[in-house]
């Protein structure tokens, strides 16, 4: 059959999963820390059906081949990890990173995950947690009577036990970690990222020295996705989905005028 | 039957390659940095046997990629330059060095800069590697600037990316869509190539011309056909003519 028709068809795969991530961009406009990805294409190899330079007769050779490519691929889809606005929400258990840096979780599987969503809640056991419930790491618990909380820009955690301010207590230290590499974590869902093999191990550190971003207490890091640019990208993949559409009805004309000959 | 069918197929086959490149070139139409593909056709005299050179077989052929620039794309990124103007950037490639205008970088987790697919970044001495807990910035000429990220005032030029622009006519594009010299040898370096950092090429593919070349194409096609037709209709009426029940 025609190579045309297979070729439009991955213009189109390609396209409509660039639609697919622009709507999951699209619908996390509104999620805390949440991270834009963009889809990565690439032209798919060629074929080489008549090489340059081959004989066209005894004394002549070919000044020019017939290379003919095969398409289009997503090849990646890269997150970038650009700073989200800072949202004031004042409540004491909010925190964002402004910088570099992830907070760390422990999650039920025994590994850490990290993410940049920084709404925390306490649990009935009084420890800081996420909104899925994960104890944030190193665990932190919040005794009982606790009249305010105090986070400081380099994460020490502080509290007000039963309005006695002249004598806060240290409950511990919240710690921050940055990767080499952060477009190679991996997405586990929940706004948390697990390390891999290509975004290299975590560098631990306190927040607001050594590249780490602060620590600032009331806020919470919003999607970093903007709308307009998804919107255009949108356009653009509808427009070239139908410019491929447009190949494959083209191709399959010619085809139909051959079958009725 | 007369060889006009030969000579029609050879046209009806010869818009289905072409068909096959404007496909291509749609299906890149949004793949950054891509160059269109360019096609031609070649008339090609069927000689040696008696009687009149009456008959040209059509050849499909790609003299080379369209080198106009494509679109600039603002993306923020620290790691997406794009060439300005005439130029290349250069990858590391398993057969040596290759050229491409897709200038989407990532680091690795060993700190190395590489494209979105994986290949290599070829720095003017070599790779280019970016210290940890620093930011990567490439300026105007190249050049590879790592920042500190606590320190910012705290900056080590880590190296320049190896800028190329070998004249047209001597590149070609490989079947992995990147570009070589065709003498095999590696490019020289032109201190003259610029980049514009923030932001990447799209594809310089015109999607109103292909619209308008595969249409063409499609009419092209389908005067071959009729071509075919016409000789079949022919024929019919020769051999009814020949027929004794006439």
């Amino acid at each position: 059959m025609m190579r045309s028709l297979w070729t439009a068809k991955t213009g189109m795969d390609a396209m409509q999963f660039n639609v697919d991530v622009v709507s999951h961009n699209l619908s996390n406009v509104n999620t805390n820390g949440y991270k834009r990805e963009r889809a990565v294409f690439e032209d798919l190899l060629y074929q080489n059906l008549r090489q340059a330079g081959g004989a066209s007769s005894q004394q002549t050779s070919l000044p020019t081949g017939l290379y003919v490519g095969t398409g289009t691929a997503v090849v990646a889809t890269a997150r970038n990890f650009s700073q989200g606005n800072l949202q004031k929400t004042d409540a004491p258990l909010d925190m964002a990173i402004n910088g570099a840096g992830f907070f760390q979780i422990n999650l039920p599987d025994g590994t850490i995950g990290y993410t940049r969503d920084g709404a925390f809640q306490v649990n009935s056991q009084g420890t800081i947690v996420n909104s899925s419930g994960y104890e944030l790491s190193p665990a932190l618990q919040v005794p009982q009577g606790t009249t305010s909380l105090t986070v400081a820009k380099d994460g020490t955690v502080s509290a007000v036990v039963n309005n006695d301010a002249a004598a806060p207590i240290l409950l511990g230290q919240i710690q921050t970690a940055t990767f080499i590499n952060p477009p190679g974590l991996e997405s586990m869902g929940g706004n948390i990222y697990k390390e891999t093999s290509a975004s290299g191990a975590p560098t631990v550190g306190i927040p607001g020295t050594n590249g780490l971003g602060a620590v600032d207490q009331g806020y919470v890091e919003t999607s970093n996705v903007n709308a307009t640019e998804e919107l255009i990208n949108m356009i653009q993949a509808q427009r070239a989905f139908e410019l491929n559409s447009k190949a494959v009805t083209t191709s399959d004309q010619m085809l139909a005028k051959l079958g009725t000959m | 039957m007369d060889r006009l069918i030969y000579v029609a197929m050879s046209g009806a086959k010869n818009s289905e390659l072409r068909q096959a490149t404007i496909a291509n070139n749609l299906a890149n139409v949004t793949t950054p940095g891509f160059r269109a593909e360019l096609a031609a056709a070649r008339a090609v005299p069927a000689l040696g046997g008696p009687g009149l050179g009456t008959r040209a077989y059509v050849l499909q052929q790609t003299p080379g990629a369209d080198m106009s620039p494509g679109v600039f794309q603002q993306t923020g990124r620290d790691l997406d330059v794009a060439v300005k103007g005439q130029g290349w950037l250069t990858i590391q490639t398993p057969t040596g060095e290759a050229y491409t205008r897709n200038g989407s970088f990532q680091i690795d987790s060993a700190g190395l800069l590489k494209t979105g697919a994986g290949e290599i970044v070829q720095g003017e001495n070599g790779p280019l590697t970016i210290p940890e807990n620093n930011r990567a910035s490439i300026g105007i000429d190249g050049t590879v600037t790592a920042i500190d990220v606590q320190n910012p005032t705290q900056s080590v030029e880590v190296g320049k990316l190896k800028l190329v622009n070998p004249a047209n006519d001597q590149l070609e594009k490989g079947l992995d869509g990147l570009f070589r010299l065709r003498s095999g040898e590696p490019a020289q370096t032109d201190p003259a190539v610029q980049l514009a950092s923030g932001g990447i090429e799209g594809s310089n593919v015109n999607s109103v011309e292909q619209l308008v070349n595969m249409i063409s194409t499609q009419r092209h096609f389908d005067l071959q056909v009729k071509l075919l037709q016409t000789a079949e209709q022919n024929s019919r009426s020769a051999s009814s003519i020949m027929s004794l029940n006439g």
